[in-house]
């Protein structure tokens, strides 16, 4: 338990001194939420709420790819795997709360006639959705710069493909639409079930994505006895 | 004279010309220094000439002790051994040889 | 320099080229007299101090290290290590042994291997064929990197001290003690903001806190200075006579006269020679 929480709290202090990633968190899902304010009723909401999943998992790409070199010395000074990516897993989720707040106060006060659980809940799921996505893509992509083209197709896509047909629900932030659907048009209560289990899903995926591709890369290799 | 032809000239000769001055009679780092550049070797410094008494120390070729300054911290002392002797008297012998071998030279050239 | 500066200096040198302390402190109160009695700044009469320490080790004849302790058991066994990248053969079946309280120097021409073997022995990589033995704890220091860019050089003795169970103030001092050794001083900086020298250093402490029992070494000494490099050495031998196995990748050949065991990879040779 020390030693994963002595990781988020690492994980949590160097993301604090990195200003870059801090500014894009900050400012990138306020751009997209005011870019989409004269809209019709709620684009702005979906708009935020895609922002903040992208803001977070661009974040979890950065912390995975910094921690890359320091983790086989982690590995041979006692950590476990799990240590290591459930450490930094939690410095992100607990980054992703404190990013998500305010933004949840605006939306409160500065939108009307939605029905703003439904909102909350986009939002948990967004927080524990995007890290897990970010951290996937940087174990199994080694350079950021391929990470992050990952993550703009990703949110390319998701903005252009229309949330009915069936290939947007392999994205992993199509819960986000469902959910907003249910939330800003007032819809039945079947959108937020579909958003609910695509979220868990997702969620449940990327977990074993992230376990199984630190696993791997950090394994124990079999020709290494330890007396 | 040229810095660095004597520099070379002072790795060959300087250990013997240190032996030379102890002979006369013990002494210690400065006074040797001076010693020497009055006798017109030039001024010695010290981060030549005392790696050269401790090489002449291990050698065996000279002893050493401290002594009491009379106003001032203890000094040390180098003292030629009969081991040291014997090598300054035959390099002795052999530099005259050689000294006067390139002498002979030298004085032919600047004859002509 | 004053006279007292360059007095204090010179003691340091002496030390760090393993001249032993009664010569040592013979030496200084020789040269402070001589500086006393001629008047002379300390720079015309005697050059620098490391330049002056170097003479008088050399005269000397080298530093003459205290007698070998009877070397403990087994700590590092490394038996027939192979390893292909693709057809190309880089180790074909190498062989190492260290005990605890001896020092082992891994040699060879660049592209022979070296980083490769060392590796592989510390599980970082894995082997064609072969096995490897630990027998204890490990602490590695790779050639570069280890380090985090935003962390301060004491939340990297945290991070690691939590990995080896180490209390976060024991591994301050641990993590202080050690870079003392390299005479460094870690203060407030980021290991980005580290000069690449320092950061090795970094690296190097951290691959000792904890005091493991076997520590495979990258060339860890990239960008040191000649006083720092030579401070290494010393901290191999300390850790040599605290009982520890030390496995040195190094290129350098002028120390290995103080190690053990030499391993020469450059020949894509097999054996281990004593």
């Amino acid at each position: 338990m020390t030693r994963t929480l002595t990781v988020a709290e690492m994980t949590l202090r160097e993301t604090a001194r990195r200003r870059g990633v801090l500014l894009m968190l900050l400012v990138l899902p306020l751009a997209f939420y005011l870019a989409r304010r004269g809209d019709h009723l709620g684009q702005s909401i979906r708009f935020v709420c895609l922002g903040l999943s992208w803001a977070l998992s661009t974040a979890a790409l950065f912390v995975g790819s910094a921690a890359r070199s320091l983790e086989p010395r982690l590995r041979l000074s006692g950590y476990r795997t799990h240590d290591l990516f459930l450490g930094r897993l939690a410095a992100l989720w607990a980054l992703g709360l404190g990013l998500s707040a305010p933004y949840f106060l605006l939306i409160r006060f500065d939108q009307h006639d939605v029905r703003y659980g439904a909102i909350a809940v986009i939002m948990l799921i967004g927080v524990l959705v995007a890290p897990l996505f970010g951290l996937a893509v940087s174990a199994l992509l080694p350079r950021d710069l391929e990470g992050m083209l990952v993550l703009l197709t990703v949110v390319g896509l998701q903005m252009i493909l229309d949330p009915a047909g069936n290939a947007a629900r392999l994205l992993p932030f199509w819960y986000s639409r469902e959910i907003g659907t249910y939330a800003i048009d007032h819809t039945s209560a079947g959108y937020l079930d579909r958003g609910l289990l695509h979220g868990a899903v997702t969620a449940g995926l990327l977990l074993a994505v992230v376990a199984v591709a630190f696993g791997v890369r950090l394994r124990r290799r079999p020709h290494v006895r330890i007396v | 004279m040229d810095q660095d032809r004597r520099a070379q000239w002072l790795r060959g000769v300087l250990d013997l010309c240190v032996l030379g001055l102890l002979a006369r009679g013990d002494s210690y780092g400065y006074e040797l220094a001076q010693s020497l550049q009055s006798a017109g070797l030039g001024a010695i410094q010290g981060g030549t000439l005392y790696p050269v008494l401790l090489r002449l120390q291990r050698s065996g070729l000279v002893t050493v002790y401290w002594r009491e300054g009379g106003g001032g911290p203890a000094r040390k002392y180098y003292q030629v051994s009969p081991a040291g002797r014997a090598v300054l008297s035959e390099a002795s012998g052999q530099w005259a040889a050689f000294a006067g071998g390139v002498g002979a030279i030298l004085q032919e050239r600047t004859a002509r | 320099m004053r006279y007292e500066i360059w007095l204090a200096a010179l003691t340091d040198e002496l030390r760090r080229h393993g001249v032993g302390p009664d010569l040592a402190g013979h030496v200084v109160a020789e040269a402070a007299g001589h500086l006393r009695d001629s008047g002379e700044p300390p720079l015309r009469a005697f050059g620098p101090p490391a330049a002056y320490a170097a003479a008088v080790a050399d005269s000397v004849g080298g530093p003459v290290g205290p007698a070998r302790a009877a070397v403990g058991p087994v700590r590092l066994r490394a038996i027939d290590i192979v390893k292909r990248y693709g057809r190309r053969t880089v180790l074909s079946g190498v062989s190492l042994a260290v005990h605890a309280g001896q020092v082992a120097a891994i040699v060879g021409a660049n592209g022979s291997g070296k980083s490769t073997f060392l590796r592989i022995c510390a599980g970082l990589t894995g082997a064609d064929g072969g096995r490897v033995e630990l027998h204890g704890t490990v602490g590695y220091c790779p050639q570069a990197g280890g380090t985090a860019d935003f962390l301060r050089a004491d939340e990297h003795f945290a991070l690691i001290g939590a990995g080896r169970g180490v209390p976060r103030g024991a591994a301050a001092r641990d993590g202080a003690r050690q870079a003392a050794a390299l005479d460094w001083a870690p203060g407030d900086e980021q290991a980005r903001q580290l000069s690449g020298g320092t950061r090795q250093k970094l690296n190097l402490v951290l691959a000792g806190l904890g005091d493991p029992d076997i520590l495979l070494l990258d060339e860890p000494y990239q960008g040191f200075d000649r006083g720092t490099y030579l401070d290494f050495w010393h901290e191999v031998w300390r850790w040599r006579d605290a009982g520890r196995a030390v496995v040195v990748v190094t290129h350098l050949l002028n120390q290995l006269d103080r190690v053990d065991v030499v391993l020469d990879l450059s020949a894509g040779d097999t054996g281990v020679a004593a």
